[in-house]
This record gives C-alpha cells, structure tokens and sequence, in this order.
C-alpha cells in the first residue's frame, strides 16, 4: 500500500491494522461470554479466509452468498470475498424456500455461508451442487454432507501474504429482493461508494477509533453495509455482535454502544422496553413522571431537572443500553412522535439518515448458469428488528 | 448423522408385570448408535413403561437389556445415567424457581470433578470444573435457541419452551441415548415442527442415539429412521418408517379394528 488513502473496504483494514494492530475492532459475544479480537486478528483472520476461498476456486467477480444472522464470521467471510475481488451478497435466514431457490437459481453463488446445520439443509434441499460453508458456530459435529465446508477449515495460513485483489469500482456488496410486481431487483454497493459515504458520516457524527457500535439489525441490509461495516473500517471504532437477535436488547445493554444505527422500528421497540419499565400509563407516579420528563419551568426548574435527570433519565438509559450513546442514527423513515418525544425527553438526540438505493431490475433467466447469477426475494431486504 | 452398524441398545425378550398385569410382553428390538428411533403404539400400549426398563426405572422379570455391548438384567437409573442414557419425562420435571441456565448445569453434575468441599470452598479444580461446566452447559443452551432465557425462572416460561429446557438439560449430561418421551406433546404444530428440528439437531451435532415416544405419526414419520409399534404391551411391526406406513397390524391398531 502507498501513503495515498486506501479506496477499498480490504485495503482500510489493512491501513488500520498496520495502524493500530492491538486496538479492539470486534467484539462478539459467544455463550454467554464476550469474545474480542484486535485489528491485526480481524486482517490476519480475513486475509486467512481470503487464501483458503481463492485455493477452493474462488476467484475475481465471484459471488458469496451469505444466509445468516449478523455475526462475526459473517463479517469477516464478507470481507474475504472482498479481499479476493468477489462481491458478497447478504440474505436474510427467514426467506421461504421458493425465494430462496429463486435467489440461488439467478445468483449462481460460487458458495454460500450456512449458519447453522438447519440452513445447510434448506440449501441443499434447493441445489444439491451448492458448496456451502457451516459456520458451525458451537464447535460441534460438522455437517455430513460431502459438499459442506466446515469454516473452521476454510482458513489457510499463507507464507506469503495473500494481496488483496479488491478494486475501487468492483462491487463490495450486493442486495437482492423481489420488486412488487414480482420482478427481481438488485443493489450493489461498490467500494468507492461505501467509502465516500462513510467517510460522510465519519465526518458528520464526527465518530472516531473510541467509538462503540452496535451491529443489532439484520446483516442482510444495505444500511448495515453503509452505516456499520464500513464507517467501522473506516474510522477503526470498535463493532460488537450481540449473540443473537433475539438477545440483542441485553446486550446492548452490557455494552452501552456509543453509536447506534437503527430504523425506526428498532427506536419503537427500545421505546416499548421504556414502557415496559414504568408504572401503568394512568397512574400518578407514571403522570409523575412524563410531567417531569416534559421539563419543568419557573424557579425550581434547574432543581427538578437535576433530579429528574439522576433518578429517572439516566436509569432509562442505562436499562435501554444508550446511556454513552453519542450518534444515535434512524436510516430511512423518521421516528413516529410518540417514539421521538420519548428520545428527546431521555436527551438521545436521534438524527435521521437517508437509506436511499438504486434498484435495478434483473434480467431472470431460465436456467442457472456458471458462474454469474443474480435475485432474491423482498425479504432479503427486510432487516428483522 | 452417519449412521453406525452396531446395535448401541438391544431389548431381548422383555416383559414386564405390575402384580399380573402385564405391562411388556417378550418384546426385542435394537437401536442402531446414531439413529432416531421412534415408539409409537395407542395409550396403555406400554411404551413410557419401556423407556423405564431401558434407564432401569423398572426391573423387567424377563429379558435382558444390551446397552453399548454390556448386559443388564438390573440396571438402576444412577447406573444408568454415568452409562450415558438420559431421558425427559411426559410431564414436565424440571426447578421451577431455578433459572434455566442453572437447570441446565444440574445435567453437568455426572461430569464435576470437584469435590463438594472444593465447590463450597472454590479451591481446587473447583473453579476449571465451573468454567468447563458453564461452557458445556451454554453449547446447548446456544443450540436449543435458548439464549434470552438463561436467567429467567423456568416457572415463568410458556410450555414449549420448558419442553425445551427439558432437553436441554437432558443433553448437558452428554448422553450417548437420549429417551424422550412424549417431547411435543401439547404443542402447536408449529412449536412441533420447531422441537422436531432440535431433535434433529441433538441428533446430528451432538451425536446421540435418540429413542422417543411420540403420538403424532406425521412427526414420527418425518422424524425417525426405525420405528417400533406396540400395542397391547407387544410389539406388532419394527422397520423404516415407510415400512410401517403400510402395516395392516399397525393400521387395524390404530383404527380399533382389531380388537
């Protein structure tokens, strides 16, 4: 690499592992324990998979499909990919089995990451000559099928560095979803683009290498790709993964992330954890409590707001995980009022960022081909909140 | 999972009686390691009363069982569960106050080496035997999906999901024969086909021999490699699955032509 700024998503981890080697870039938490890896570990990681990816074939142009939940090794197979050229593309695990066959008819994925043994058998189920990867995320009996690529066995430890064959203009990301008059629609998301966005809202929320997000949506989602994942190579701030959706409220939580980038539906759902926590909407101490959070005027207004901010805001914010939380983003569509008042009256300003895409629509083909497909369905789309 | 050519569990001419009522007359059959076998047969049939005899619940007055190469004529169920054979109950048994975290971890109490004084005390290996435990015990609670209830009192957890804590604490004892019975029992079909699927997982990941009871023949069917049909405390057909389908003893038994 040269003094010049990088210009891929694979080049930026390199610069920041060069940079800062021993700072935290990812945290992930893993039976009921949180599991930390360095910059270095995140590029050496990647760089591994990069090598093991390329030595079963994958090469320049190709497509990895990814049907999981955010999790690391997601992340850093997506990487990979990039790191060899290829494009990866996210899909969401609730798709129906038709969807899915169609994405997988059109895509044509050179392989795909299964996140459990469930997922590898609706894969195969669909295409019998599929190479899937098993995360295998528990360590336990790898899957049987003669096809299926234990992750632990994909990474291979190169003598001479394995370069990165990312290009500014190739394509980093993909998203795929049926349009609503049933046609397939795709988006892809190159490194320029990533980068220049990125570097916007680095620049915007002034966020930095201190920073803390949060990566609690969906994986399959632009956004995701847009407002996390390369904001976060960009700025070298640390990115953490709840162990699961389904926990990601007490995660975030244990965590307090500094950045959080959700829809509105993700802000509605904390808001109702809010709820859930005070007193029942007609009673006194609840009155009591939305009058205080209104904000108090007149001679004892500093008085009040002290108190109201020790004994009621901060411990609301401590329960829904934003209590240093700093660039708290909405991508898309605004916060209903209920929702937004809640957050202004909690001193979370949350401010809105476009989740603007180019869809293009695909041309379906009959018969799958090798080694370029392209599809999906709605779904894949649709982040699970 | 791969499936292995020696028989892990052999019943050889079992029968059983409760003060002349026989409950299991001279019934044999084997369960080949690594398979999923299912019981099946109308109530009263006798299956629970098998699964007592398999983890030495019950004593058969005839008949032997072969569990991994060794014969029992009497096994108890402590004998049993260091063996490796554990098993959930048609109703459930779990610590209604204990969180599920810690009702998972009772199934890792065969596999502490601590001593109860280096566990009170935490000196020893008392502290790498809780850190080896803990680990285990969250593999499964990670593989049943359990995750967002690991300290909620399993009292408070809808039904389906207590079914679920119940495995879950029959795997963390590192079985080498699971016996379930009636595991979908009072479910939804949508909760069934979600516990089928952990059965599956159990099955497959953690490499256990399963033996389970169930009513739903559409689960039995999707689910088993080897069904046994009883019926009147006899065994009326053994086979694959589509063997069974069309037995005209097992239909006449499950339709009361035959009696």
């Amino acid at each position: 690499m040269t003094g010049a700024q990088p210009s891929t998503l694979p080049d930026w981890l390199r610069h920041q592992a060069r940079h800062r080697p021993h700072a935290l870039a990812l945290r992930h938490k893993r039976l009921g324990a949180w599991h930390a890896l360095s910059w270095r570990e995140v590029a050496a990681a990647v760089e591994q998979l990069a090598a093991g990816l390329a030595q079963r074939g994958f090469a320049a142009g190709d497509a990895l499909l990814l049907v999981s939940q955010p999790r690391e090794q997601a992340l850093l197979l997506s990487l990979a990919a990039q790191w060899s050229g290829g494009v990866a593309i996210p899909l969401d695990p609730q798709l129906g089995d038709a969807a899915l066959r169609a994405a997988l008819t059109h895509l044509a994925p050179r392989f795909v990451l299964a996140e459990d043994d469930r997922q590898v058998d609706r894969l195969l189920a669909q295409e019998q000559a599929l190479q899937v990867i098993d995360a295998n995320p528990r360590h336990l009996t790898p899957h049987p099928h003669p096809a299926v690529i234990d992750y632990r066995a994909l990474a291979l430890a190169s003598r001479e560095g394995f370069a990165p064959a990312a290009l500014p203009h190739g394509d980093a990301f993909a998203f795929v979803r049926l349009n609503d008059d049933g046609h397939l629609v795709e988006q892809r998301l190159t490194h320029a683009t990533l980068v220049r966005e990125a570097r916007h809202l680095v620049d915007s929320e002034k966020l930095h290498a201190n920073d803390e997000a949060f990566a609690a949506r969906a994986f399959a989602a632009a956004s995701q790709a847009r407002y996390l994942i390369a904001p976060w190579v960009l700025s070298g701030f640390r990115l953490n993964f709840p162990e699961s959706l389904a926990t990601r409220d007490n995660d975030r939580r244990e965590l307090a992330p500094t950045l959080v980038a959700g829809t509105r539906d993700t802000y509605a759902r904390v808001a109702q954890l809010v709820d859930d926590r005070l007193p029942g909407e007609r009673s006194w101490r609840r009155r009591l409590i939305d009058r205080a959070l209104r904000g108090q005027r007149g001679p004892f207004g500093p008085l009040i707001r002290t108190l109201t901010w020790w004994l009621i805001t901060r411990p609301l914010r401590d329960v829904i995980g934003f209590s240093r939380t700093h660039a708290a983003l909405v991508i898309g569509p605004p916060l209903d009022a209920k929702t937004a008042a809640l957050f202004d009256a909690l001193r979370v300003p949350v401010r809105a960022w476009p989740d603007h895409s180019d869809w293009q629509r695909v041309e379906q083909r009959a018969q799958p081909e090798t080694p370029q497909r392209h599809a999906a369905d709605r779904a894949s789309e649709q982040p699970a909140y | 999972m791969t499936r292995s050519t020696h028989a892990l569990l052999s019943l050889d001419h079992i029968s059983l009686s409760f003060k002349g009522v026989k409950a299991i007359t001279d019934i044999s059959f084997n369960v080949q390691a690594g398979e999923i076998c299912a019981l099946i047969g109308p109530n009263g049939a006798g299956k629970s009363s098998l699964l007592n005899v398999i983890n030495g619940v019950y004593r058969p007055q005839r008949g032997s069982v072969r569990f991994d190469g060794n014969a029992y004529r009497r096994m108890n169920p402590y004998h049993a569960a260091h063996s490796g054979i554990a098993r959930t109950f048609q109703n459930i048994a779990l610590f209604r106050r204990m969180s599920v975290l810690d009702n998972v971890l009772t199934g890792r109490n065969l596999h502490r080496r601590s001593t109860w004084l280096e566990q009170t005390l935490r000196v020893g290996r008392a502290r790498g035997d809780e850190t080896a435990q803990r680990r285990y015990a969250e593999v499964v609670i990670d593989a049943l999906d359990l995750q967002r209830f690991r300290h909620t009192a399993v009292g408070t957890l809808p039904y389906g999901v207590q079914k679920r804590v119940e495995l879950a604490r029959a795997l963390a004892a590192e079985p080498r024969l699971l016996l379930l019975d009636e595991p979908m029992a009072g479910m939804n079909a949508d909760e069934k086909r979600a516990m089928a699927g952990y059965v599956l997982d159990a099955n497959r990941q953690f490499g256990v021999t399963v033996v389970l009871i169930e009513h739903d023949i559409g689960v039995v069917m999707d689910l088993s490699d080897h069904v046994v049909v009883l019926d009147y405390g006899k065994k009326i057909a053994d086979g694959a699955p589509a063997d069974i389908r069309g037995n005209p003893d097992v239909l006449a038994a499950y339709l009361g032509t035959r009696h």
